[in-house]
């Protein structure tokens, strides 16, 4: 392949629009672990809870066939899990690291076990209804950026302007306050009249609502289909994507663009016929979380009170 | 008045925790019961299907074996490396790496046993080191978050083993898999009329040398220190940054040689998937042991002999061997949450 057709802009329309597309997963799943760990709890965790959310929308979209009661599924599935992982966080206190890992496990328990009661063993990859790409009348004719900015599912726009809900209700609002105030420095927030529990519970709650949406995201606008690897470690991206964005959810849009475009990167490079081996295109992802949490760019600075438990006596 | 009162200190007698484990190991079986008669399965039956293989056959017991080495040794590397306050999570990319490098070694060089045996423990553990310990050196270079950096490498590692098996390493055919490795590099069975291999020995032999270092030397001594509180091991003269380096290299080292063992002892061949979440599974193993060396054994031939069980169980009663993936997670999870019962006593008066 040469570097006139890399450039060639019809390669450039689809690498950014294959861009914003990927990273809206981890995006949403990112800005739900940016109040999850504002409030004091790292959940790692959100893997499992992403798979959960995925198998709960690929089957009601199976059964039902309607996209949004899908993702509405997907969005309580995630909620109810996240219930017990709160539970185990808050108000039993273990190690959260720990508790985070084995849910992965028993997540992936549940949900190959699921799926397979469900199909039956012999079936095969079955697809379901899909957010279609919208088409919005002149704008997505525009060149270029037309087709990326405008050409998008429905999905997408929720999830951008949930970044902007975001970013308002964490730093614009007393309960924003009170959330961040609970991951800080939970002594004085208590003093103060902040339960640091119940805001920790919410913290994990919303984690499991996005978490959820995010597995509903790649059923039903990326994949159309449900297999047990499909999360992948978006995941653990995502928890990449909340450092690099600094627990920011505007800079976690960016940073979750920045794994998008590396993502859509690969993938064209892959379907252009690079002479690069495609697996080890496809840990390019990886490799650049990798680098973006390393600490190289400078020191990250946690909420203080991250991964402690609180206990009022 | 009320009938359940909270204590001021949580019962902390070896009663107390024996029965609130035991609780909750009951809790666990109970809540997989419920999934065994959602498949319509007598839970009961299930039961005694799911440890009659592993523990009450020969052949099968000859499986958990083979089933208990690479599960110890990961175990080990999670407590040597959680011990030392190095929160590594990336066993499944060492044990994929060490595999490939045996493998490697086996396919390749055509060396005499007595060379190769001694050189593949040296090249596996190695590798597995070295993988682990550029976490460690990223996170006491430049303070990374090493519980995530090391999930991320994960993934890198099996992209590598997958091109290997389906590139450079690949025999001809239809699946993408290296050709079998030559007999002599086989390790020796163990058990007569099973195919429990040498593995088992080298699990053992590691558990004691884990054990000798964390208990018995100063080495140990100072790595424990240095997971218990950084400032305190660095006040009192340890460098922390080494220590916890060194701490890397053993847990990658051992999540290789679970690699080795696995290639070597039952596989004979590397294949893309061959981790199948062994890599996590070690990690729970040494949850359930409390990160305590000499009850690791135990604890790995019970999950061992579970998953052992329950591919029996697929075969003959069609119910999924992924139902194992939950009883093993629910244990953990049941038992942290025991914990809280400890705050509680009842009042009966």
């Amino acid at each position: 392949m040469n570097f006139h057709r890399l450039l060639s802009s019809a390669f450039l329309v689809t690498w950014l629009a294959a861009s914003l597309r990927l990273s809206g997963p981890v995006l949403l799943a990112a800005l739900g672990e940016t109040f999850t760990e504002r409030s004091g709890v790292l959940n790692v965790g959100i893997e499992g809870t992403i798979l959960l959310g995925a198998l709960a929308s690929f089957l009601t979209a199976y059964v039902t066939g309607m996209v949004w009661i899908s993702l509405l599924a997907a969005m309580l599935t995630g909620i109810v899990f996240n219930l017990l992982l709160a539970w185990m966080y808050v108000t039993v206190r273990a190690s959260q690291v720990v508790v985070g890992l084995v849910f992965n496990v028993l997540a992936l328990g549940i949900a190959a076990t699921v799926y397979r009661r469900a199909l039956g063993e012999s079936a095969g990859p079955q697809n379901v209804a899909m957010f279609a790409p919208m088409h919005i009348r002149w704008l997505s004719d525009l060149p270029l950026i037309g087709p990326a900015l405008f050409g998008q599912t429905i999905l997408l726009y929720l999830t951008l302007g949930l970044v902007l809900l975001a970013q308002f209700i964490l730093f614009r609002t007393s309960f924003g306050l009170a959330l961040r105030s609970a991951g800080e420095n939970p002594g004085a927030a208590d003093a103060a009249g902040v339960s640091v529990a119940r805001m920790r519970y919410i913290g994990v709650l919303i984690g499991g609502a996005t978490a959820g949406m995010a597995g509903a995201y790649l059923v039903l606008a990326q994949i159309g289909l449900f297999r047990e690897s499909i999360v992948a470690g978006q995941g653990f991206i995502a928890l990449g994507i909340v450092i690099f964005g600094r627990w920011n959810p505007l800079k976690a849009a960016l940073a979750a663009l920045v794994f998008g475009a590396c993502d859509a990167l690969q993938l064209s490079l892959q379907l252009g016929g690079a002479s690069i081996p495609p697996q080890l295109l496809a840990a390019l992802p990886y490799l650049v979380t990798i680098l973006a949490i390393s600490g190289l760019f400078g020191k990250a600075i946690q909420p203080a009170a991250l991964m402690l438990p609180y206990s009022k006596d | 008045m009320s009938l359940i009162e909270r204590r001021v200190a949580p019962a902390d007698s070896k009663l107390a925790i024996l029965t609130s484990m035991s609780l909750a190991v009951v809790a666990a079986l109970l809540v997989t019961s419920l999934l065994f008669a959602f498949y319509g399965a007598n839970p009961l039956q299930a039961y005694i299907a799911l440890f009659h293989e592993p523990f009450a056959t020969l052949r099968g017991f000859g499986y958990t074996l083979v089933r208990t080495a690479p599960l110890t040794l990961i175990a080990l590397g999670t407590i040597v490396s959680w011990r030392s306050g190095f929160g590594y999570l990336g066993f499944e990319g060492c044990f994929v790496l060490g595999a490939a490098a045996s493998t490697w070694l086996g396919l390749f060089t055509g060396l005499s046993p007595w060379v190769f045996f001694p050189l593949v423990l040296l090249l596996s553990f190695t590798a597995g080191a070295f993988w682990a310990g550029v976490v460690a050196l990223i996170r006491a270079r430049f303070g990374g978050n090493e519980v995530l950096i090391s999930l991320m490498t994960n993934y890198v590692a099996i992209l590598i083993v997958q091109y290997l098996v389906s590139g450079p390493m690949r025999a001809p055919g239809g699946v993408p898999e290296t050709s079998l490795l030559p007999r002599a590099t086989w390790l020796p069975f163990v058990l007569p009329g099973t195919r429990a291999h040498a593995g088992i020995l080298l699990a053992i032999f590691a558990t004691v040398v884990v054990w000798v270092m964390l208990r018995k030397t100063a080495l140990g001594y100072e790595l424990i220190v240095s997971g218990l509180s950084p400032s305190a091991a660095r006040y009192g003269g340890i460098n922390v940054g080494h220590r916890l380096v060194f701490a890397a290299f053993c847990a990658g080292g051992l999540g290789a040689l679970a690699g080795t063992v696995e290639v070597l002892g039952e596989q004979h061949r590397l294949m893309d998937g061959i981790s199948g979440g062994v890599g996590f599974t070690g990690i729970i193993v040494a949850l359930l042991a409390r990160l305590n060396p000499m009850a690791v054994i135990p604890a790995a031939v019970l999950y061992g002999g579970m998953t052992v069980g329950a591919n029996a169980m697929q075969r003959r009663a069609g119910i999924p061997s992924s139902i194992t993936f939950i009883l093993q997670s629910l244990i953990v999870l049941m038992v942290l949450a025991s914990e809280i019962f400890r705050h509680y006593r009842v009042k009966l008066t």
